[in-house]
């Protein structure tokens, strides 16, 4: 079976992320990067699926600046068979997509694995994407997955509000991961050696036949989240400072 | 008289996709709708109704600000995103919406981002202000799990497909309620679109709101010590009728189920009230909840970051404030 899983660099989760005086852009050199986490997930199901499937393959997908390559050398640590990396000094999400479809469509894999959001835009687009523009299922977010089988179709646990779906897609298919699919491991000292023997394809979006512009947003500033006034500090007996607290609801925010 | 009548075709008409359950619509419809009705300006405002009880669900929304409803049930009782986007796109095409708006819950999560594709438009997931008119529109959204907010204009090509962040617009409904005409929409069954199904539902036997449609959140932390402590939390969130949350380090320890975890690697919640029990406030745990309009927080510790985030802070023991604060709200409540 033919596997393929996409992978994002973001900054990590902890990274102070600042913007710039003029509010106009982010101060986002020097941050420490990671894979996003969701896609995480993705790697792992992409590496389970292989394991469970004899003569599978996996071929791991990013696009973005230099940088993004250490997404791909972090797949080869785990044994991913083959990378590549379409480069671009900045990708939106549309043309990532299209880029990604402009190298699965002709030997289209069985399943595309991805995370159910990038964690650095936050906008849940790219899976839908990508499986529109190949005219193929997609499943949003699975916490739960299994192959049928006779490997046609797979079975998805995804949750939404009140409960869990459970949903079945018949392959090929992209599915977006989400936390609680499984745990991702972490490359070997001999992965990560076995590593340095393979090479990234790198290709540009021109090279894929990918030209003219995505119909975008124009991000026209950057600020920090809005600062809360500091609060109050209560510090009375468990009672009465429930007490205070209830009242201050009631008559001071008039929420309760 | 030429200008008039280009202006006159363009005049933009809003999209607004309702989710509905126990077919009545969803409280975020409300939001929708009332953003639509800023954005229509003098364009219509349409809503789309699919599956089981669609059309009683569609009562509700003419008082709320939709001009037309559009309801489909036959072929929409399992949920498949092939067909539901079928729908989303037929009516698009036909209405040639300048933005399609979604609350942000599941459904959007499935569906935004493919439709957007689909109509060559572009996405805004979650936003927590949103305002335009003539098809130029201006928005803000939080990005890095909240950590910033982005200012951003579109003006196409294609529509706007946004999300909108659960209690982010105050819902308000119209002086005079709109026609809200009902329409039967007809989407061809095709077998195509059956390649992604829903076959199951579990539904979860909680009668607690969703986490993130919430007004009132109760959260505990890993200081609960326990699965079983967490009664404590249900038992205030109860006395509230709040959703229950926990933090991620408590749902690490096996306190509480992960369909319950606030912050970036969980559920991003937005509501009028949060209290956090024992929860010191990882930089990931404040990007799902910090745009929550109140806070408190009962701590030992007087620095940790969310006591210092919280409007009101409780310095003590949440073994013994908890109890004591579900009492005083039962109190208060029944009076």
């Amino acid at each position: 079976m033919k596997l393929a899983v996409c992978l994002k660099l973001v900054p990590a989760t902890t990274a102070d992320i600042r913007v710039a005086a003029d509010g106009k852009s982010l101060q986002l050199a020097g941050l420490e990067t990671i894979i996003s986490a969701y896609d995480e997930y993705a790697l792992e199901a992409a590496l389970k699926l292989r394991e469970s499937a004899a003569g599978s393959s996996i071929t791991a997908f990013t696009a973005g600046p230099e940088e993004c390559l250490k997404c791909i050398q972090h797949a080869f640590a785990l044994g991913v068979d083959s990378g590549v990396h379409v480069k671009a000094t900045s990708i939106d999400g549309a043309t990532a997509a299209r880029a990604a479809a402009a190298l699965f469509k002709d030997a289209l894999p069985d399943v595309i694995l991805c995370g159910r959001q990038g964690i650095d835009d936050d906008q849940w687009f790219f899976p839908g994407a990508l499986a529109e523009l190949l005219d193929i299922p997609h499943v949003t977010g699975v916490s739960a997955l299994m192959l049928a089988p006779d490997g046609t179709s797979a079975q998805c646990r995804r949750r939404i509000e009140g409960g869990d779906q459970v949903i079945e897609v018949f392959l090929p298919a992209v599915i977006s991961c989400d936390k609680g699919l499984n745990e991702p491991r972490a490359p070997t000292l001999k992965g990560r050696l076995d590593a340095k023997k393979k090479q990234a394809l790198v290709k540009t979006p021109a090279e894929l036949g990918i030209s003219g512009e995505s119909s975008v947003l124009r991000i026209s500033a950057y600020s920090p989240p809005p600062q809360k006034n500091t609060g109050r500090t209560i510090e009375l007996a468990p009672a009465q400072a429930a007490a205070e607290v209830v009242r201050l609801l009631r008559e001071e925010a008039k929420i309760i | 008289m030429c200008i008039q009548f280009v202006k006159r075709i363009r005049v933009p008409n809003i999209l607004v996709i309702i989710e509905h359950s126990a077919s009545r619509p969803k409280k975020v419809a409300g939001e929708q709708l009332t953003v639509a009705r800023a954005l229509a300006a003098g364009g219509e405002v349409h809503a789309l109704l699919l599956g089981d009880g669609a059309r009683a669900a569609a009562i509700d929304l003419g008082p709320l600000g939709a001009d037309v409803v559009h309801v489909e049930e036959g072929g929409f009782e399992r949920y498949a995103s092939l067909r539901w986007l079928r729908a989303m796109a037929a009516l698009s095409e036909a209405l040639k919406p300048s933005a399609i708006l979604f609350g942000a819950g599941s459904m959007a999560r499935d569906l935004a981002g493919r439709l957007t594709m689909r109509l060559g438009g572009a996405l805004a997931s979650d936003c927590v202000q949103l305002s335009g008119s003539d098809g130029n529109f201006e928005l803000v959204r939080p990005v890095y799990g909240g950590r910033v907010r982005i200012s951003a204009s579109f003006a196409g090509p294609g529509p706007l497909i946004a999300t909108l962040r659960p209690n982010a617009f105050e819902a308000q409904k119209p002086a005079m309620p709109a026609a809200g005409k009902i329409v039967a929409l007809a989407i061809p069954e095709e077998p195509y679109d059956l390649r992604s199904v829903v076959t199951e539902l579990a539904k979860s036997s909680s009668t607690r709101p969703e986490l993130t449609e919430a007004s009132i959140i109760v959260s505990g932390g890993r200081s609960l010590g326990s699965a079983e402590n967490f009664k404590l939390i249900y038992d205030l969130a109860d006395a509230l009728g709040a959703a229950p949350g926990a933090s991620r380090a408590a749902v690490d320890a096996g306190y509480a189920p992960h369909t319950m975890q606030v912050g970036q690697t969980g559920k991003t919640v937005n509501p009028v009230l949060y209290i956090a029990c024992g929860i010191r406030g990882a930089i990931q745990h404040l990007a799902g909840m910090r745009t929550s309009k109140y806070i408190v927080a009962i701590d030992k510790d007087p620095n940790a970051p969310l006591m210092k985030m919280a409007d009101y802070a409780i310095v003590g023991d949440l073994f013994q404030v908890l109890p004591a604060l579900t009492e005083e709200f039962k109190r208060v409540l029944k009076s």
